[in-house]
């Protein structure tokens, strides 16, 4: 008899972080209907639902990132560029951040520039985005605001918050290879996630770069993906 | 913002889905926005019921749908079988992020992915838009529909100045219909224009494309290794890769690259029985053996199912001397594939196997079948049909019946050189290389005097003597493209005389079956928009 081949863990990994982010996805949607039919006034609970979505939420785009960077590293990611209209990207953050930003009594405002296009990997940058907002949501007092521009022929998408910014250690350069403080509950994955993303986009010899700044229009953090 | 539809009032659409509460949802979702035609499905078999019998603006449907067809193979089948058009708008259901459907050929993708749980609001936002990038689309495809290629392309000019936000999509668009007609000069002037502006992997492999179409299969190659190193997920480009390689006989590089497409990319009937004939070609019977009853496993409910691989794997049962197990696994083709063509292969397949082992008398069997079954005429045999049925014919002592089979190919290809090769191949393999010359200028004789008889006849005026004349051409050789276009030809001359509905019913159809032969042929082109002007 032949020993039974020990399977791969790391497959075990991915196919349960998978399985996991579909009762996730399951999770938080049945939560976003809930949020939306009730509100602070006739529901006590109404505050803590909150928290269980940026919860869920927050797990989940953890675990998406987790297998997309599986999937990137075993090359079966199909990295799929194409012509993205800026209105329409805002308008899907608009959708499927808006039940987590009314809860939490946050204001989310957009800013680009009429007809701005761009060529990126839609459903990747928004697993970026989506991570920032967020984020942003447990550290701004109250408003968001998520801005794009072309500056020196790349796109810029910014995600500013009025909190406290990001503390010093993690500010820089997009060059320190992870942004970890485990008293922050930032394990670095996000950020990780979203230098890998900003990387794999390529143009005529430039890649794109993750910054990390305070300040801004909002006078907090402030999240910026440079994609050529 | 973007231009978006909101009102779903005037659609018909249709639910597909295993799970009646979510077909359920779904149809309510679609109702609360205006829709009022909402048909439903519950798996593969009811859905291509109603598509076949009606025309959807939308269809939602659910990847996995159980036992049966999934929705990747439902869109399949409705593209192939045109129940659907370019207007409709396809949204797949799925439970995760990238399926292996995602890697499908781009004719075959759905104009979107929604992932579950479906948020109502992002439907709405997805289809609205998809809706809306359609109606911009709508006099192209107009254009499309009547296979008017080269009018197509000047409307996607147009579009491409009118709208930005389309443009690239309209670029790509361009770069297809060029390619498809044989433009390849200015498909590879557009590739590079966009080029030039960014590494798009489009036109980085439509680059490639266009160099093995002109025959520069080493620099086809080297494009495509660098578009992997970039974006190594792209299945489309390791297929290419694996055409170039194999032109350049790098047979085991391109069996690897191959594989990893298939790796990628595993339920792709044509993409496995490709990797079965490359693993023959390196002499690995068992590798091939697993690659075709892999292909004719994932085409089960496929309407990309291939009879190459059951042919395929015939054969190398023949090789090991299971004829029976072979010609069992040939039966069962007439049932799997409506194609006539494919049964008289079958048929030719198995009266070889039966001859290479020996087995005379069955191969003499299998033969008189075939050629009893070659004279009904609702047996159209294509030409890859009428060699391998030559063969059998040649073989088994029918020379008369092969030489007939053989002059038609000729009769209706005779520009068609690597076609006319295998011709004079088969007459050689005979051992009958000259009497095949012979016969070969004969039947390419006969084309010629046939086509020009017509021809003639309409030049001295006797128009009625002329169509009748080309029909009866166009019935001796139906795939014949010039006799086809000058048949065209000559009906226009009798209508611009004298008008008459039913001949320039038939006129039309004639010249679509030409385009539909060489897609965008100018002079078919021509002749189309003639006789669409005449009233």
């Amino acid at each position: 008899m032949q020993p039974t081949a020990k399977p791969d863990l790391t497959t075990f990994l991915a196919s349960s972080a998978h399985d996991m982010k579909n009762s996730l996805g399951m999770l938080s949607g049945l939560l976003e209907k809930f949020l939306d039919v009730h509100s602070e006034s006739d529901f006590s609970g109404y505050k803590d639902l909150a928290s269980m979505l940026y919860e869920t939420r927050r797990i989940n785009n953890d675990l998406m990132h987790l297998l997309t960077l599986y999937k990137l590293d075993h090359k079966l990611y199909p990295f799929h560029p194409g012509c993205v209209s800026l209105a329409d990207f805002f308008e899907d953050l608009q959708v499927q951040n808006a039940s987590l930003l009314i809860s939490r009594g946050i204001e989310l405002a957009f800013r680009a520039e009429d007809d701005l296009i761009w060529y990126f990997d839609e459903d990747l940058i928004l697993g970026v985005i989506n991570h920032a907002v967020n984020n942003a949501s447990n550290y701004t007092q109250n408003r968001i605001l998520i801005a794009a521009e072309v500056v020196d022929g790349m796109l810029e998408i910014r995600v500013e918050d009025n909190g406290q910014g990001y503390p010093a250690f993690m500010l820089d350069n997009g060059h320190s290879p992870l942004g970890v403080d485990f008293n922050r509950g930032s394990t670095g994955l996000g950020l990780h996630f979203t230098r890998t993303v900003a990387a794999l986009h390529k143009n005529k010899g430039r890649s794109g770069r993750l910054l990390l700044q305070n300040g801004g229009s909002l006078g907090g953090g402030v999240f910026i993906i440079q994609l050529p | 913002m973007a231009d978006q539809i909101s009102d779903f009032s005037q659609y018909r659409a249709l639910v597909v889905d295993d799970f009646a509460a979510m077909r359920s949802m779904l149809a309510e979702m679609l109702r609360s926005y205006g829709a009022r035609n909402i048909d439903m499905a519950a798996n593969g078999k009811e859905a291509c019921g109603h598509l076949s019998v009606r025309q959807y603006d939308i269809v939602l449907c659910d990847f996995n749908l159980g036992a049966g067809k999934n929705g990747q193979q439902i869109l399949e089948e409705a593209k192939v079988r045109n129940w659907i058009g370019p207007m409709c708008a396809w949204i797949m259901i799925t439970a995760e992020q990238t399926p292996d459907s995602v890697h499908g050929a781009v004719e075959y993708q759905p104009d979107g992915y929604l992932i579950k749980p479906v948020n109502a609001a992002l439907l709405f936002q997805r289809l609205g838009r998809i809706l809306a990038r359609k109606s911009a689309f709508a006099e192209i495809n107009t254009k499309l529909k009547r296979n008017d290629y080269r009018g197509a392309i000047a409307m996607c000019d147009v579009k491409i100045e009118q709208e930005k936000s389309n443009a690239s999509e309209l670029l790509r668009w361009k770069s297809q219909m060029l390619m498809s007609i044989g433009e390849i000069e200015q498909a590879r002037e557009l590739f590079e224009k966009v080029l030039n502006e960014r590494d798009v992997a489009w036109a980085r492999v439509g680059l490639a494309e266009v160099r093995q179409r002109e025959g520069d299969f080493e620099g086809s190659c080297k494009l495509l290794r660098q578009v992997i190193a970039d974006l190594p997920a792209h299945v489309k480009a390791y297929d290419l890769l694996a055409q170039g390689l194999e032109k350049l006989g790098l047979l085991e590089e391109a069996r690897a690259t191959l594989e990893n497409a298939a790796r990628l990319s595993p339920n792709s009937p044509v993409r496995q029985k490709n990797m079965g004939e490359l693993a023959l070609r390196c002499g690995d019977v068992e590798t091939a053996e697993a690659a075709f009853r892999k292909s004719m496993a994932v085409g089960e409910n496929s309407v990309l199912k291939t009879p190459d691989s059951y042919i395929g794997l015939a054969r190398i049962m023949g090789n090991r001397q299971q004829t029976e197990e072979a010609s069992r696994l040939l039966n069962k083709l007439p049932q799997t594939f409506e194609d006539t063509a494919v049964h008289i292969r079958a048929k030719a397949v198995e009266g070889m196997i039966y001859q290479k082992n020996g087995q005379d008398k069955e191969a003499e069997r299998v033969a008189a079948d075939l050629s009893g079954m070659m004279k009904n005429a609702a047996m159209h045999a294509d030409s890859a049909a009428s060699l391998e049925a030559a063969e059998l014919f040649f073989s088994t002592g029918r020379k008369d019946d092969a030489v007939a089979l053989l002059s038609d190919v000729v009769r209706n290809n005779p520009e068609d050189q690597a076609l006319m090769g295998k011709v004079s191949q088969a007459y050689s393999n005979a051992g009958l290389t000259e009497e095949g010359q012979i016969w070969m200028k004969q039947a390419r004789d006969d084309a010629t005097a046939q086509m020009n008889e017509g021809v003639l006849l309409a030049r001295d005026g006797k128009l009625p003597e002329a169509v009748a004349s080309m029909r009866r051409a166009v019935a001796a050789m139906p795939s014949n493209v010039r006799v086809l276009l000058n048949c065209g030809h000559v009906m226009l001359l009798s209508l611009q005389k004298r008008n008459d509905p039913a001949l320039k019913r038939e006129a039309l159809e004639v010249l679509l079956t030409a385009n539909s032969l060489l897609p965008g042929d100018k002079r078919c082109t021509r002749l189309l928009n003639q006789l669409e002007a005449m009233d």
